[in-house]
């Protein structure tokens, strides 16, 4: 069978869709108990588009391992050791700044990959999905990072803004030097 | 082990879109890197049933003995992958506008009145066929406020997630028949017409859906395929 074409989110997903901490990928729900094997640290940038206009009511949905850099899932031959209170998901939306943030824990990398966050984005007029991946400071090599040609890879690269606080900004369209890099899988 | 061949060609929509403006302002003008698949984008949450909660797959009735206003429909259909196998336990999330073609939404500020009995949002869950389904009501169409106007003919947004970080999927159905759907150009802009036709729901004969709802069916197919071909 051939995949269902993909479409635009619109500018009206529904508000009432968010509840208070889907933006926080340490607990598994809002009244449970965040996990705190690993290092806090907040995830926050601003999605901007062609002028750098802020991009609005945008969704961002995150993914990511957790700090021993493992997945709660079948396919990771090590889920019996990952974080049963991590959740690793969140979804966050654009303010009239478009910003977004998401607490979570400071990811482990596996295998030959670095520590990293994958991010999809949606919004009005992206007809189809943004898909990027951030990464921290410090990295090194990376089998998806070092596909990026290097002068945009820094674009990649989470920003430290003090304790546990780290900024990634998007700019959806612009000078090709400042765009940042986006993935097809 | 599950292969995510690439979008067949013409099935993807085809940007940026006349008269659409978001489309030139957001789209990257760079195209994307093609990436190898790792754990991060194979897996994805499996349960998110603390966070994402499904609810009640009545959109057209609220609040008991009190109906929105409008056609009342089900929507209903499977959520299969390229395989056709079912994908059990996949979050469905459905969203439209009112029978006025208005979103219960801030940013909808259009001259057209509102339901109170009508949200138009919900949530569900796949069952093991990956069978889902809503009680709602039949969308308006609405005009898309830009210089050279065009209105959006009746359709129902949907997202699903699940069963793989890859297979996240956000997109569109629309209502067979309706004459606004060949000037949309939101749909007109996936060039093959046969995933066009993929996107419109199926009308059900009115001897199999009874007498209170008119029926649809619509089938989501997810990106991937077992290595070695079903038997």
């Amino acid at each position: 069978m051939t995949p269902t074409s993909q479409h635009t989110i619109g500018p009206f997903f529904p508000r009432t869709f968010f509840q208070p901490g889907d933006n926080d990928l340490t607990r598994l729900a809002a009244d449970a108990a965040p996990s705190t094997r690993g290092e806090a640290i907040l995830l926050r940038g601003r999605v901007l588009r062609a002028g750098g206009v802020p991009c609005v009511n945008a969704v961002l949905e995150a993914w990511q391992a957790d700090a021993s850099g493992h997945f709660r899932h079948p396919l990771d031959p090590g889920a019996a050791e990952a974080d049963p209170d991590f959740c690793g998901w969140g979804r966050a939306w654009t303010d009239a700044e478009g910003g977004y943030e998401f607490r979570t824990l400071s990811p482990g990398g596996y295998g030959d990959r670095a520590p990293h966050i994958n991010l999809h984005l949606m919004g009005a007029g992206l007809m189809r999905m943004l898909r990027t991946t951030v990464f921290f400071p410090g990295v090194g090599a990376d089998p998806v990072l070092d596909l990026v040609p290097p002068e945009r890879r820094s674009h990649l690269i989470a920003r430290p803004e003090g304790a546990g606080l780290f900024r990634f900004d998007l700019l959806l369209r612009g000078d090709a030097a400042d765009e940042t890099p986006f993935f097809e899988d | 082990m599950i292969l995510y061949p690439p979008w067949p060609a013409g099935v993807e929509p085809a940007v940026p879109i006349v008269s659409y403006p978001n489309t030139w302002t957001h789209t990257p003008s760079l195209a994307p890197i093609r990436r190898p698949l790792t754990l991060t984008e194979a897996t994805g949450p499996l349960d998110l049933s603390r966070k994402l909660p499904c609810g009640e797959p009545n959109l057209a009735m609220p609040h008991p003995g009190r109906m929105a206003q409008g056609q009342l429909i089900h929507v209903a259909g499977r959520v299969l992958d390229e395989d056709a196998r079912p994908v059990a336990g996949a979050i469905v999330e459905l969203w439209q506008a009112n029978a006025a073609g208005r979103y219960f939404h801030p940013i909808d500020q259009r001259d057209a009145p509102l339901d109170p009995n009508f949200i138009g949002n919900g949530r569900v869950r796949t069952d093991a066929d990956g069978a889902y389904g809503f009680f709602t009501i039949r969308p308006g169409a609405y005009p898309v406020p830009v210089e050279d106007v065009w209105w959006r003919p009746p359709h129902v947004h949907f997202g699903v997630i699940g069963p793989a970080s890859l297979t996240r999927l956000v997109t569109q159905m629309y209502f067979p028949g309706d004459p606004l759907n060949a000037y949309d150009r939101i749909l007109q802009s996936v060039p093959d017409p046969a995933a066009r036709d993929r996107l419109l729901a199926e009308a059900l004969p009115p001897d199999q859906v009874g007498s209170g709802w008119l029926g649809y069916r619509f089938d989501i197919v997810l990106r991937g395929r077992r290595a070695t071909p079903p038997a």
